[in-house]
C-alpha cells in the first residue's frame, strides 16, 4: 500500500480472532466465553459477539460458546473456522475438532481430552479441572482454562482478562477465582517458555 | 618468644607494616641465630616467634595473625627430610597451602602467607628470603583486615543475666521435662539438661563452671522450644546468655581452635574485598543491573578449610543454586566482596561482630538497590530474614530462600523431573525445619522429584535431629555419638542418598562417616537438595 505522500505503510490488516470454548455443561463454558468477549469489547476495546450453543446444557450436556474478536465490525457472529479452539470435554473435541485448520490453535484439559492428531498449528494442554480440584474449587475449571488460554493464545490482553474475571464471577469468589485465573496463567507462561528453551536447546538447569 | 629488634609499638608507625615470622626451634632458628650474631640488617618490620615445629602451626593460627593485624606471615622450617618430628615440614606445607586458598578467597592474596625451610648453615639465604618477603609485602601494601576487639563491651542494653532471664521469660518454666527428655544432646549421654540449665541460671549459679559448659554445650537446635508448654525460647535465651558470658570473658569450646570465628571477625573491616565468587563455574548468568541478589554464604570457604580433611564441595550448592535460578528466568546480581551473614558469631556470643557484618550486608546490599536477596543456606535465610531486624538492623528488601522460590516457578507447571535412581532419605535443618516451622517445604519438592524411593527417618520434621553441631561450638564426644545416631537412622531407611539442605550439615555428617571404626557402617553419598532439583529438573 502507498500514501498519497509516497511512502510505503504496511497493509491494515484486519485482526479477527473466531474462537470456539466447548465443554459439558456446568463446566462454566458459556461464563468462560462472556469473560473473553467481555474483555476484548470492553477493556481491549476492540469489537468482540458471544453466540451459545442451545442445547441440554443445564443437564450436563455438549455445550459451546462462540466468540469472535475483531478490530472492524463484526457483521456474522457465527465461527466457521476457528482459531483458538478450547475443549474441555471429548465430546466437545469430537463435534467441532474437525472444524481446526492449518492455522489453528487447539488448547485441551489434558485429563479430560484426548485429541487424535489433529490438524493445527499448536495445540496446548491444561490439568485444568485437577488444578482446579487442588485448589479446592472444582467448578473453577473454566477459569483456569481461562488464565491458561489468555497466556499461550494471545487473544486477549492479561489485564483485561483479570479485570473481567473479577467483574463477572459470584460476588465473594473474587480472590479464588483470581487465583484459579493466575494458576492458569502462570502455568501457560510456564509451557511457553519450556517450548522457547526446548527449542534453543535446553533441557534442565545443567 | 623472642624479638628480632626493638618491636614497641610505640616506636613504629601506625602504617608500619607487621610482618610475623614463626621459626622453627630447630634448623632455621639457628640460622636465625646466626644472622643475629653477626648483627646483620635483618628488616625491622618482621617479629619472630619461636616455635617447636612448623607441623605445630595450624591453618587457624597462622589465620588468626591476620586476624590481628599482621600484613604477612612466613612459616619458616625445616629443610624435607631434616624435619625432628618426621612430618612436620610436610604438615606445614599442607597447612600453608590451605591457609593461602582461604587468604586468596577473603581477598588478601595468598602471598601474604609463605612457608621456606633453612637449614641451620644456610643464614644468608634466610636473610634474602626475609628482605625478599618483606619487598613483596611492602608491594602488596597494608592488610585491608582492621583488628577488632575480642572482649565485648560490658553492657549494651541487655547485656546481663537478669534482663536476659526476663527478656525471655525463663521464669514460666514449669520444670515440666519435657525439654530435657527431648534433647539430643541428653538422649546422646552427655549429663545435660536443659530446664537444670535455666534452673540454675535462675536461682544466681550461672557462673559455675559446669553450667558455663553447658551453655556453650547447647545445640540450639530449638528442639527444647518445639516441645516447652510455657513456650520458652530456650535457643534464644542460650544464644543471649552466651552474649553475657562472653562480654565476662567465659566463651566455650570453639571447633577448629576458632577458625571459623577468626574469619568472621576478619571479615568485619569495611576495606576487605573478598574474592568470594571467583571460582564461578563457566555458563553461570548474573546480572549486576538485577534487583535480585543470590547471597551465597561461606561454603567457598567450607570447602577451602576442609578440602584436604573431608574432600567437602558446598560449593556446589552455590553453583547448583544459581544454575537453578538461571533455569528460571532468574539472572541474580552477586554481591562483589561477599561476607559471612555472621550467624555464627551471633549464636556464638559475639553480637558485636554480628552487627558489624549485618551493617555491612545490608549497607552493601542496599546501595546495589537490591529488592529481593535469595539464598540457599537456611543460617543466611535466617540471619537476613530475622536475626538482623531483631537486633536493629531493618532490612529493606525480601528474603526468600530459594525452596520458597523452586516451590512456586515448579508449581506453575509445564516443570518435570528426570528420574534419579537413588533411594533418598532427609536431613532436616534446624533453622528452616523447626527454627522457621518449614519442614513441609522441602518435603513438598522431594514429592515432585522421580526417585526410587523416599523414606523418612525415625525422628524427622520438627522432631529430627540435629546434625550436631551449631556455629562451630562445643564439638566433642557426644556430638560425635549424636551425629553417628544421625547416620544410623538414616542408613536404617534403607535409602542409598542422604539428601541435606544446609552445608554444615553435610560437613558434620561426612566428619562422623571419617571414624575409622564406624565408617563402613554409616558412610551414605551426601548430596544438598537444591543440588538434586539442579540436576535433575527439565522443561516438559
Amino acid at each position: 500500500m502507498t500514501t498519497k505522500h509516497g511512502n510505503s505503510v504496511k497493509a491494515a490488516v484486519a485482526v479477527r480472532k473466531e474462537i470456539i470454548i466447548t465443554g459439558f455443561g456446568g463446566q462454566g463454558i458459556v461464563l468462560a466465553g462472556q469473560i473473553v468477549g467481555k474483555a476484548a469489547g470492553l477493556r481491549d476495546r476492540k469489537q468482540s459477539t458471544l453466540t451459545q450453543s442451545y442445547g441440554p446444557e443445564a443437564r450436563g450436556g455438549a455445550c459451546s460458546a462462540q466468540v469472535i474478536i475483531s478490530d472492524q465490525a463484526i457483521h456474522y457472529p457465527y465461527v466457521r473456522k476457528p482459531d483458538i479452539l478450547i475443549c474441555m470435554s471429548q465430546g466437545g473435541f469430537e463435534k467441532y475438532g474437525g472444524l481446526l485448520g492449518e492455522n489453528s490453535i487447539l488448547i485441551v484439559d489434558q485429563d479430560l481430552v484426548n485429541p487424535p492428531e489433529a490438524r493445527c498449528a499448536a495445540f496446548f494442554s491444561i490439568p485444568a479441572t485437577r488444578l482446579a480440584e487442588e485448589m479446592g474449587r472444582k467448578m473453577m475449571a473454566n477459569i483456569v482454562m481461562l488464565g491458561f488460554f489468555t497466556a499461550v493464545a494471545g487473544a486477549i490482553s492479561t489485564e483485561a482478562a483479570r479485570q473481567t474475571v473479577t467483574e463477572s464471577v459470584p460476588k465473594g469468589t473474587e480472590e479464588l477465582n483470581l487465583a484459579a485465573f493466575n494458576k492458569g496463567y502462570d502455568y501457560g507462561a510456564a509451557v511457553l517458555k519450556g517450548r522457547q528453551k526446548k527449542a534453543e536447546g535446553k533441557k534442565g538447569a545443567l | 618468644m623472642t624479638f628480632t629488634r626493638d618491636f614497641d609499638e610505640t616506636s613504629r608507625g601506625m602504617d608500619e607494616l607487621k610482618i610475623v615470622l614463626f621459626v622453627c626451634n630447630w634448623g632455621p632458628h639457628a640460622a636465625l641465630q646466626t644472622l643475629q650474631d653477626q648483627d646483620r640488617d635483618i628488616p625491622h618490620q618482621v617479629r619472630m616467634i619461636r616455635i617447636p615445629c612448623t607441623g605445630r602451626i595450624s591453618k587457624t593460627l597462622l589465620f588468626k595473625a591476620f586476624e590481628r593485624g599482621a600484613d604477612g606471615v612466613a612459616l619458616i622450617g625445616c629443610t624435607p627430610g631434616t624435619c625432628r618430628y618426621g612430618a612436620g615440614t610436610y604438615t606445614a606445607e599442607r597447612n600453608v597451602e590451605g591457609a593461602r586458598g582461604i587468604l586468596d578467597l577473603l581477598g588478601l592474596g595468598k602471598d601474604r602467607l609463605r612457608l621456606a625451610t633453612f637449614l641451620p648453615e644456610e643464614a644468608s639465604p634466610l636473610l634474602d628470603f626475609l628482605n625478599d618477603f618483606t619487598d613483596q609485602v611492602r608491594g602488596m601494601g597494608k592488610s585491608p583486615v582492621t583488628p577488632v576487639p575480642l572482649k565485648q563491651p560490658a553492657h549494651d542494653g541487655r547485656r546481663n543475666t537478669a534482663e536476659v532471664l526476663k527478656a525471655h521469660d525463663v521464669y514460666a518454666c514449669q520444670d515440666c521435662g519435657k525439654c530435657s527428655s527431648a534433647c539430643p544432646m541428653a538422649l546422646s549421654g552427655r549429663p545435660y539438661s536443659p530446664r537444670a540449665i535455666a534452673n540454675s541460671i535462675i536461682a544466681g549459679s550461672g557462673n559455675t563452671p559446669a553450667v558455663v559448659n553447658d551453655v556453650w554445650s547447647c545445640l540450639t537446635c530449638g528442639i527444647c522450644y518445639d516441645r516447652c508448654p510455657s513456650a520458652v525460647d530456650f535457643p534464644a535465651f542460650i544464644r543471649e546468655m552466651r552474649c553475657v558470658q562472653k562480654a565476662s570473658g567465659k566463651s566455650g569450646h570453639e571447633a577448629h581452635e576458632g577458625f571459623f570465628q577468626s574469619l568472621m571477625r576478619a571479615m568485619t573491616s569495611p576495606d576487605l574485598r573478598t574474592q568470594h565468587w571467583k571460582c564461578l563455574p563457566e555458563g553461570i548468568r548474573t546480572d549486576q543491573q538485577s534487583k535480585t541478589l543470590f547471597f551465597g554464604g561461606c561454603a567457598p570457604y567450607f570447602d577451602e578449610f576442609f578440602r584436604r580433611h573431608l574432600d567437602v564441595h558446598t560449593s556446589d550448592i552455590l553453583a547448583d543454586s544459581l544454575r537453578l535460578l538461571n533455569f528460571f528466568d532468574v539472572t541474580p546480581a552477586l554481591l562483589p566482596g561477599e561476607r559471612c551473614c555472621g550467624h555464627d558469631l551471633l549464636w556464638s556470643g559475639d553480637r558485636e561482630n554480628f552487627l558489624r557484618l549485618a551493617r555491612l550486608n545490608v549497607e552493601a546490599i542496599e546501595k546495589m538497590g537490591i529488592e529481593e536477596v535469595v539464598t540457599a543456606c537456611p543460617e543466611c535465610y535466617r540471619s537476613f530474614a530475622r536475626d538482623y531486624p531483631e537486633n536493629g538492623v531493618p532490612v529493606n528488601f525480601r528474603v526468600t530462600h530459594i525452596f520458597d522460590l523452586a516451590e512456586k516457578e515448579i508449581d506453575k507447571g509445564a516443570v518435570g523431573f528426570e528420574a534419579l535412581d537413588r533411594s533418598l532419605t532427609f536431613q532436616d535443618p534446624c533453622r528452616l525445619s523447626r527454627m522457621e516451622g518449614r519442614a513441609d517445604l522441602p518435603r513438598k519438592l522431594i514429592d515432585r522429584l522421580r526417585v526410587k524411593g523416599f523414606r523418612e527417618m525415625q525422628d524427622r520434621g520438627v522432631s529430627a535431629l540435629c546434625c550436631g553441631n551449631c556455629a562451630w561450638t562445643g564439638c566433642d564426644g557426644y556430638t560425635k555419638a549424636l551425629q553417628v545416631k544421625r547416620l544410623r537412622q538414616a542408613r536404617a531407611t534403607g535409602s542409598d542418598l542422604l539428601v541435606t539442605a544446609c552445608p554444615k550439615c553435610q560437613i558434620h555428617l561426612r566428619c562422623a562417616m571419617e571414624d575409622p571404626l564406624l565408617g563402613k557402617e554409616i558412610g551414605m553419598d551426601l548430596m544438598d537438595l537444591t543440588s538434586v532439583i539442579a540436576r535433575t529438573i527439565r522443561w516438559e
